[in-house]
């Protein structure tokens, strides 16, 4: 994952404030955490930054992949075992008889689902990172091919 | 619509197939139902294109021709196949086959020498969990959590964290060593004979060293402990099981861990029928058989290729919905159905347990009535 000082870096640093933000730099940080657009940032457009322009776009492209907890899932690399749906808190807590037993799950809108044998996020509004906030990595500690990343340690 | 995947031997029972979204499945069983009709077989006699029933003919000429014939393959057939492939090998006096090493150990729970139970208690019961030289997270993709170390059942309410204990043994760190984590040991080992005997001697009170010693600790917890071997187990065995034996009896249960989808089918149709199992391997070595029958299987592309040069000698017939390296280089080919996706019928899980087959599609021809054509015809 980029750090905002790398893409601070690339950014006209001339805190213009055309953005709405004060600093180049808080403008670096709200771009990670997905408030800001990079199109927010006009002199940016400018055809003397494109070359850096291009390098902050293929930076943020694995920004852009995440979700709104952080959850990253790289299909290539899923074989569908189907560990990440069973030891998922919630998918215990709102579907014992599914997913917490070893079935597929049978919620409507699950966190995650196999389908045609990878993994897809179908809805993380369930996921104790985005309500609770809590740090919990249990789809990914148990994810051996690596197909489930957050975006903190990417 | 619900499907029993025929992937691999769990026969996950719980598959949703939508159109062309197929829930749930591991990506070996939604390639089984999405690939199906990619690379499919046709009906050949001497690479010339013909209808099925000349190819039966053709299959049956050849047989009568032939001296000694071997029947290899049968894992993806369904158990009724498997009995009529039996019953040609009764008539022929031909050799069976199916390539997998667990012959020995299916016998043995067969006749109740070895202590086996289902894949349902270990979830419902089972503290300990062995995976002993397999690498299910690969090889049997939704092994571990669908019936075993992931999954709460009725005493094991608490989850994998708590609730249970895995040891994965085996000569290098695979996927599954790799959830070998907390409450979890990987225990490393080129000799399996001495880590058997290490662990007899430490459940004795004996001396070992520190991995065994709290495997040995958690084992005596509880009475409900599972063994699951593959194929590195038998390779490490060689033929001496009577001490794993013990230590099974000492531990718990085993059950066998191959993914060929219906191979303890076969163990079984071949038990039953009394006939000893025959290696095709030894039999191409020793230049023992004149004709093969190749039932959904590729031994051209998974046997070391000394002895695979050796298969194009024969006569070959092949009997597979799809192409395969063997197909290509077969006399006759036939083309048949895939189990559990086109013709129904019943299979045989890793646990011995029956499963009947719920097929989306029908086909005219399957292994069954193929086989029967065939059996008819001699």
């Amino acid at each position: 994952m980029p750090s905002p000082m790398d893409i601070y870096k690339l950014l006209p640093k001339t805190n213009c404030k055309l953005c709405g933000e004060q600093t180049c730099m808080s403008f670096a940080f709200k771009l990670i955490k997905k408030e800001k657009k990079l199109e927010d940032c006009k002199p940016l457009f400018e055809p003397e930054f494109e070359e850096q322009r291009k390098k902050i776009e293929e930076m943020l492209k694995v920004v852009e992949k995440a979700t709104e907890t952080g959850l990253v899932v790289n299909e290539d690399l899923c074989i569908g075992c189907g560990n990440c749906i069973v030891v998922c808190p919630v998918h215990v807590y709102e579907d014992p008889e599914g997913a917490g037993s070893g079935f597929g799950v049978r919620l409507e809108n699950p966190i995650l689902r196999v389908e045609n044998g990878v993994v897809r996020v179908v809805d993380v509004g369930l996921c104790r990172r985005y309500k609770e906030k809590t740090i919990c990595v249990a789809c990914r500690e148990n994810c051996p091919t690596s197909a489930i990343a957050f975006l903190e340690e990417l | 619509m619900m499907w029993v995947c025929t992937g691999c031997s769990c026969l996950c029972d719980d598959i949703e197939i939508e159109g062309d979204v197929v829930r749930h499945a591991c990506r070996i069983g939604a390639g089984l139902y999405l690939n199906r009709s990619v690379a499919r077989a046709e009906p050949l006699i001497d690479g010339k294109r013909t209808d099925i029933d000349s190819a039966i003919e053709r299959a049956v000429e050849i047989l009568k021709d032939s001296k000694s014939v071997a029947i290899y393959g049968l894992n993806n057939s369904t158990l009724e196949a498997q009995k009529i492939a039996m019953k040609i090998a009764e008539k022929i006096s031909a050799y069976v086959d199916n390539g997998s090493k667990f012959g020995k150990l299916a016998e043995m729970i067969l006749r109740k020498e070895i202590p086996s139970t289902t894949l349902e208690n270990v979830k419902d019961y089972a503290y300990v969990i062995f995976y002993w030289g397999c690498d299910v997270h690969n090889s049997m993709p939704r092994h571990m959590s669908r019936y075993t170390y992931y999954p709460r059942g009725k005493k094991r309410q608490r989850g994998y964290e708590e609730d249970r204990f895995l040891v994965v043994v085996d000569v290098r760190r695979s996927h599954t060593a790799m959830l070998a984590k907390k409450n979890a040991v990987f225990i490393k080992t080129d000799d399996d004979g001495k880590l058997i005997r290490e662990f007899l001697t430490a459940l004795e009170g004996g001396i070992a060293s520190g991995d065994v010693l709290r495997v040995v600790k958690e084992l005596k917890k509880s009475d409900f402990n599972v063994i699951f071997g593959g194929g590195g187990l038998i390779e490490g065995l060689g033929n001496e099981f009577e001490e794993f034996v013990r230590f099974v009896s000492n531990v718990g249960y085993f059950i066998p861990a191959d993914y060929r989808t219906n191979s303890m089918g076969f163990f079984k149709s071949l038990f039953e029928a009394g006939i000893p199992k025959a290696n095709l391997e030894d039999l191409l070595i020793d230049e023992k058989v004149d004709t093969a029958i190749i039932v959904g299987s590729d031994p051209l592309n998974s046997m070391p290729f000394d002895v695979a040069k050796r298969l194009l000698k024969l006569k070959l017939i092949v009997i597979d919905p799809k192409v395969s390296f063997t197909s290509k280089m077969a006399d006759v080919v036939i083309p048949s159905a895939i189990s559990g996706v086109e013709c129904g019928g019943k299979m045989i899980r890793s646990d011995f347990v029956e499963v009947e087959l719920k097929p989306i599609f029908k086909s005219e021809y399957d292994d069954a009535k193929i086989l029967r054509s065939i059996s008819e015809g001699l």
